[in-house]
């Protein structure tokens, strides 16, 4: 562009807005002549409308004739003086222009896209995204454009964003590159295919200002506070090939008026921190991290195929497969151990057994790993905590799969795993790395055994890991908020939520479900200064709620003011708010006096006559909002959950899936509260009801539900 | 955007009248009562039409009396005495530069100044080709030092920091017949070709007043920065507060005053002396704060963050807050009032130079060799003069802004160097600069300096027009009382981003400065030559292609016209708010506002208008786009 005499990069990004506009124009119109003004547009799944233009200016739009109108805002945006606000909202408009194009596609198909495309990302797959980004399992989101020059370049590039853990989406001819060389791509591997067409962009910007609506507590039309959001929190940047049309500068524009800085190989205008030129793709991954300031923490692991959270969703077919290890069939266990320093050596790793080249391909085996740890700073309490992260850290080695826990653990290693050299002492070097590295604070020394000998392993799940986890379950039982001095605040999600703050006591793990009491003090033994801090509760101001004066202060402090106070078991007096990536929501079904929840993972409506997603746009953001809260799922079965109102006796809907999972401890729990046997028999789920309240109504009553017999909620 | 909020001109003045209505009770004079019974100002000298460079007049040129005695015409007056003008400028900032070698000269590992950056001073030898393998410091500062005292007298050549334009602003400079030789020489021509009987060809007298302009800027103001900061440290960034409310209530008040940094660097030094801070609060007092007035005052805030406490126009009110127990001057801006007005409060008035001897001060001489027991003894003196104060007259406004000073040019550069990216770009450089301009994302650059005037509305000038430049993505580096307008106001304050324009605000962001940079004192305008110079070289446009101005909104000394002769003889259009007594002769003004731009590729706006002043600027930065193709 530079060869083009006098012709500046606003003039570019004009000429692009224009360009866009007069598209969009051109297919409203269409659409309007083919179905009428009153045709509803929508993306699914979403609460937020169409979330850019419902960030950016505060207007939801359900029709066609709406759609029309808001394009004259968006008209309004595109002024044309020589200066970068004017090319930062042209770029903007021609983001909202794309999102208009692309929603027109959702008309009278629920489908547009298809494998592998995702086109629109669901608000649940944003929560999703919550933690992970917070905590820097998923360090950036880059967004791929165009076509590598080829696609050996292109795919090396995905996987080298993969490797780091970083969230990877593409747009355009890069999806053909990794078709073409047979990638692996899927929200699963954290590598999304959104469209072919530039416009599909416009879903991972989406993905940006929900973020900034649903954590940030953005109100919608504060476009100011949008773009300084996604600017400061969300750690997104673009990587376009040449060649650049207009089109694609203006939006370039778009992204990088959010923040979003652009890395190219066409030679173009330069503009520090922003757009970057970079004509040796082989160099995108590193300079687009520097010009985005995201840093990627580097354990080096001594194994032979590749370590990145990008690969925990990963899932081995059997057809793949080269081994299994099957606690459900055969005695497996993992377990942390605490040891005398003197017992330990570092970095010992021992494998007891044959090694998985002895085994038949696809044959099923036993395994029982010990990871044997010593500190002078080391609690028992912790080993449970650091024994909950193997399921990620195994998960995230390239080709394995990791589900369970304790001795119901499932593990397979993949033929091109195996193939790569694979072998069972790297489960020990995985193991001692990544507790080596994360816990350093308590572990100083740590060595692994790992045991695939039959007999070995059952001798040692029955004698030694099992009557561990029941004294250990032991501990637990004991501990309750009444029984322990102090609860935990925790401030993980700041960087994303800067208002709100988690209140960790034992019995009300974190919304996120991620932090329990013994996490919180983990995570402040580790770090006294970091985002779990001690909270006394020695001055009571209502024991029925769970009101106290030192969490209040707490409270205030942490969220720098943003909340006054808040009750640990109430959701209609000051209850606690939330981030965004709470598991669950919980919400008042005012007919049958009881509470529905629903889960990030149910996509159905519910007798609230509100999706998860609709449910979860009224909280959210650190907002207290009574009536509604969002939790954890093991907080369903806590002796706590909403004490004040009841407790759990006030459950009369979720759906099936959680209702399967939560049961045994739901059930226990209702046993012992008020004599109720198979409490979850008197649920509603959305096999016997969705949406009729009528319906749950008569349903409770047939089943006897106490609710219906219990004081008015308000 | 928080709590921060601009303090406005309407603030700053109820301050001040406050502080008159203390000033009233006792009976002190204020230049704001000294410019009444001034005005009207005589006509003939604001045209510049008034000579008496011999004794056979004073001649006044009228209609009816169009020469004077010896034939001269108002051309040939106007010029003379704008020659005259620009050489008073250029000899006092040069004879400061002159000051900082001599200091430099004394300099020894165990004596009261020492070389503070080793670094640049090696790098001033090499450029300079001085062998410095081997050499211990101080001698090669010795070595320099003499080197630079010899740029005065040079007998041949011209200027070593010529060398440091891009090479076609030297050839335009050759051309012009403008390079300067001896620093001396420049002034000493100046005063000879405006002796009766010699020039009054309007072209001489002009050529003359750039040569003898660019003879300061590219010499012995350069002298003064480079040599100060190799004494004292380059500046970098650091945190600083500026306005009256820097005086603290409670602690012994020294406000140091003028230009020259070998003084108040020493009262630095010794009022954070523990023994001095223990003496002070034996004396009453909770501690001691030093602040600054004018250009001593950007010295010290850029290099250690002294507080400054306000620009040229405020130098009497900081003795009207009554809680000034000295105010230690230095040379240069400083009022011959203080010591009147000193004497109406416990107020001590220390001059410190044989430059600037007043009457009605307490005149303690300072040299290299007893700078550190006479800076002592001034902290002394000041703080045993707190007990003196008279608590009725105490009052110190309590306006102050957060400022973010210290922008020299090795700084921006580093501050540069966080935006680039390693993978792609080189560091030390001002490209990421370029790129902005080249873009878009900043349309320019004006560099604001020069003083006040109260001609012009204090401050108004200056802050409205970096108000709307900012607001405009234009960057503003500014210098001087300017400088010190800025900071008081709060434009200084990195908060000041949200009064951008998104582009000059994402910059800021991305860069984490202010909209408005500090560069130092009026003598370090040289510092922007420098900047225009790397910048032409960076972008591979000659300095006069680039869209960066000059401005001097409020300006009223020699030195402000003799700068102004640089900047424009650099190729940097210059803008006035105050005319140059040029009116007088139509042959000087089309010189100055056209004709020089074929020998320089710059010339002077004069426009007292000042929202017509801060549009031409804006319409000339978007023509130099233009002509660009950018």
């Amino acid at each position: 562009m530079m060869e083009e005499k006098n012709v500046t990069l606003f003039d570019v990004i004009f000429k692009g807005n224009d360009a866009v506009y007069g598209l969009t124009e051109k297919a409203i119109d269409d659409a309007i002549a083919q179905y009428g003004a009153d045709k509803a547009v929508a993306f699914p799944d979403t609460a937020y409308s169409l979330p850019c233009y419902y960030g950016v200016t505060g207007t939801k739009v359900g029709n066609l004739g709406e759609l029309k109108t808001a394009l004259g805002v968006v008209k309004s945006l595109m002024t044309r003086n020589p200066r970068l606000n004017d090319a930062f909202m042209s770029g903007i408009a021609t983001a909202l222009c794309a999102e208009f194009i692309e929603v027109l596609k959702y008309v009278d198909n629920a489908a547009p896209y298809s494998e592998p495309c995702y086109g629109h990302l669901a608000d649940a797959v944003i929560r999703e995204l919550g933690v992970p980004l917070v905590t820097g399992d998923i360090p950036g989101v880059a967004v791929i454009l165009g076509a590598a020059p080829t696609a050996e370049e292109g795919v090396a590039l995905v996987k080298s964003y993969q490797a780091q853990g970083i969230l990877v989406t593409l747009v355009g001819g890069i999806i053909d590159q990794c078709e073409e060389l047979g990638y692996k791509t899927g929200a699963n591997v954290r590598v999304i295919p959104l469209g072919k067409d530039v416009t599909a962009v416009i879903h991972v910007v989406s993905v940006a200002v929900r973020a900034a609506l649903i954590f940030g507590n953005i109100t919608p039309g504060d476009s100011a506070g949008l773009m300084k959001y996604t600017m400061e929190r969300v750690p997104a940047f673009v990587n376009a090939f040449a060649p650049l049309d207009e089109v694609i500068v203006a939006a370039g524009a778009g992204a990088i008026a959010l923040g979003f800085p652009v890395i190219t190989n066409e030679e173009t205008f330069r503009v520090p921190k922003s757009l970057i030129v970079q004509p040796d793709v082989s160099k995108f991954n590193a300079t687009s991290l520097e010009a985005r300031d995201i840093k990627i923490k580097i354990t080096n692991i001594d194994i032979p195929v590749a370590f990145a959270s990008a690969f925990e969703g990963e899932i081995i077919r059997r057809g793949d497969m080269q081994v299994e290890f099957d606690g459900s069939r055969v005695d497996c266990f993992e377990l942390v151990h605490t040891k005398e320093l003197s017992e330990v050596e570092d970095h010992k790793i021992e494998v007891i057994g044959p090694d998985i080249d002895e085994f038949e391909v696809g044959s099923k085996h036993s395994i029982g790993y010990i990871v044997e740890v010593a500190g002078k700073s080391m609690q028992s309490d912790f080993e449970p905590v650091f024994e909950r992260k193997f399921h990620s850290y195994l998960n995230c080695v390239e080709g394995m799969m990791h589900t369970g826990q304790r001795d119901m653990i499932r593990i397979r290693i993949s033929k091109d795993t195996f193939n790569a050299g694979f072998r069972v002492k790297h489960i020990g070097e995985v193991l001692y790395a990544k507790v080596k590295s994360e816990f350093a604070a308590v572990v100083d020394k740590c060595q692994v055994k790992v045991i695939t000998d039959p007999e070995m392993c059952t001798k040692l799940r029955h004698e030694l890991a099992i009557p561990m986890f029941d004294k250990r379950d032991e501990r637990l039982t004991t501990l309750t908020d009444e029984g322990v001095d102090v609860y935990y605040s925790c401030i993980m999600c700041q960087a994303f939520s800067p208002s709100h703050v988690c209140v960790v006591t034992p019995e009300r793990l974190g919304l996120c479900g991620a932090v329990s009491w013994l996490d919180a003090k983990a995570t402040n033994e580790l770090d006294p200064q970091g985002p779990c801090q001690v909270i006394t509760k020695e001055k009571v101001i209502d024991e029925r709620i769970g009101e106290y004066e030192d969490v209040n202060e707490a409270v205030r402090k942490f969220s720098q003011g943003a909340l006054e106070d808040v009750s640990l078991y109430s959701i209609i007096e000051k209850p606690m708010t939330s981030c965004g990536c709470f598991e669950c929501i919980c919400g008042i079904e005012p007919l049958s006096n009881g509470v529905c929840i629903a889960n990030r993972e149910y996509a159905g409506m519910t007798p609230i006559g509100m999706t998860f997603s609709e449910l979860a746009s009224m909280t959210g953001g650190g907002v207290q909002t009574p009536g509604f809260m969002g939790h954890g799922k093991h907080f369903i079965s806590s002796k706590k959950f909403m004490k004040a109102e009841g407790g759990i006796a006030r459950i009369v809907w979720m759906p099936k899936d959680l209702k399967d999972q939560v049961a045994e401890r739901l059930n226990e729990s209702a046993k012992e509260l008020y004599g109720i046997d198979n409490f979850t028999d008197m649920i509603a789920d959305e096999t016997v009801v969705t949406e009729d309240p009528e319906a749950l109504l008569a349903f409770l009553t047939e089943k006897g539900h106490p609710a219906l017999e219990m004081e008015p909620m308000m | 955007m928080g709590d921060f909020k601009l303090t406005t001109i309407e603030e700053f003045e109820a301050a001040t009248n406050r502080l008159l209505e203390t000033g009233a009770k006792v009976g002190a004079d204020a230049y704001q009562f000294r410019v009444k019974n001034q005005t009207p100002h005589c006509k003939f000298g604001e045209q510049g039409v008034c000579c008496r460079i011999c004794s056979m007049g004073p001649c006044r040129i009228t209609p009816k009396a169009p020469r004077g005695i010896c034939g001269c015409d108002a051309h040939g007056i106007v010029g003379r005495n704008f020659l005259r003008f620009t050489a008073g400028g250029a000899a006092t900032h040069s004879d400061h530069g002159r000051e900082i070698c001599h200091t430099l000269y004394c300099s020894s590992p165990d004596g009261n100044y020492k070389v503070k950056d080793p670094e640049k001073l090696i790098r001033i030898a090499h450029e300079w080709g001085v062998e410095t393998e081997g050499k211990d410091i101080y001698d090669l500062a010795h070595e320099m030092a003499v080197l630079a005292l010899g740029e005065y007298g040079k007998v041949f050549g011209f200027q070593n920091f010529l060398k440091r334009a891009p090479q076609h602003t030297q050839e335009l400079w050759e051309k012009a017949e403008i390079q300067p030789r001896a620093i001396d020489r420049e002034v000493s021509c100046a005063m000879h070709m405006t002796h009766m009987g010699c020039s009054s060809k309007p072209e001489a007298l002009i050529r003359q007043s750039l040569r003898a302009g660019l003879a300061d800027g590219w010499g012995g103001s350069m002298a003064g920065t480079e040599f100060s900061d190799v004494l004292f440290g380059t500046p970098k960034p650091v945190d600083t507060e500026a306005n009256l409310g820097v005086m603290v209530e409670e602690n012994v008040n020294i406000v140091v005053h003028g230009h020259d940094p070998s003084l108040s660097e020493m009262i630095c030094e010794y009022a954070d002396d523990p023994e001095m801070i223990a003496y002070a609060k034996e004396m009453g007092a909770k501690g001691i704060t030093v602040s600054g007035v004018c250009c001593t005052s950007n010295e010290v805030a850029m290099r250690r963050g002294i507080p400054m406490a306000g620009n040229f126009l405020q130098q009497e009110n900081v003795v009207l807050t009554g809680a000034c127990e000295a105010i230690v001057v230095d040379v240069q801006c400083i009022f011959p009032a203080l010591g009147p007005l000193a004497k109406c409060f416990h107020t001590k008035f220390v001059t410190t130079s044989p430059i600037a001897q007043m009457p009605e001060s307490d005149y303690i001489r300072f040299s290299p060799e007893n700078a550190g027991e006479n800076a002592k003894a001034i902290v002394k003196m000041a703080i045993e003069n707190f007990k003196n104060r008279k608590p009725e007259l105490v009052h110190i406004p309590k306006m102050k802004q957060k400022a973010t000073v210290g922008y020299s040019l090795e700084a921006i550069k580093k501050t540069l160097d966080g935006v680039t990216n390693s993978q792609v770009d080189e560091t030390g450089t001002l490209k990421p600069l370029v790129e902005c301009i080249n873009s878009g994302v900043i349309r320019g650059a004006v560099a604001m300096v020069g003083c006040n005037n109260p001609k012009v509305r204090p401050d108004t000038a200056h802050i409205g027009l970096m108000k709307k430049l900012i607001e405009n993505d234009i960057i503003v580096v500014a210098s001087g009382c300017s400088a010190q307008a800025a900071a008081r106001a709060g434009l200084m304050d990195k908060r000041a981003k949200d009064l951008c324009g998104a582009g000059l605000k994402r910059v800021c962001e991305l860069a984490d400065i202010p909209p408005v940079l500090h560069m130092g004192s009026c003598v370090d305008i040289s510092r922007m030559m420098v900047l225009v110079a790397d910048l032409a070289k960076d972008s591979g446009w000659n300095i006069s292609q680039l869209p960066v101005v000059g401005c001097a909104p409020e300006w009223m000394s020699e030195k402000a016209v003799s700068i102004g002769n640089y900047v424009v003889a650099t190729g940097l259009d210059t803008f006035l708010g105050v005319d140059p007594y040029a009116a007088g002769s139509s042959e000087v003004e089309d010189l100055l506002q056209g004709g020089i731009r074929d020998w320089v590729e710059a010339c002077y706006t004069v426009e007292t208008d000042i929202e017509k002043l801060v549009d031409k600027m804006i319409e000339r930065i978007e023509e130099k786009r233009t002509a660009l193709g950018i």
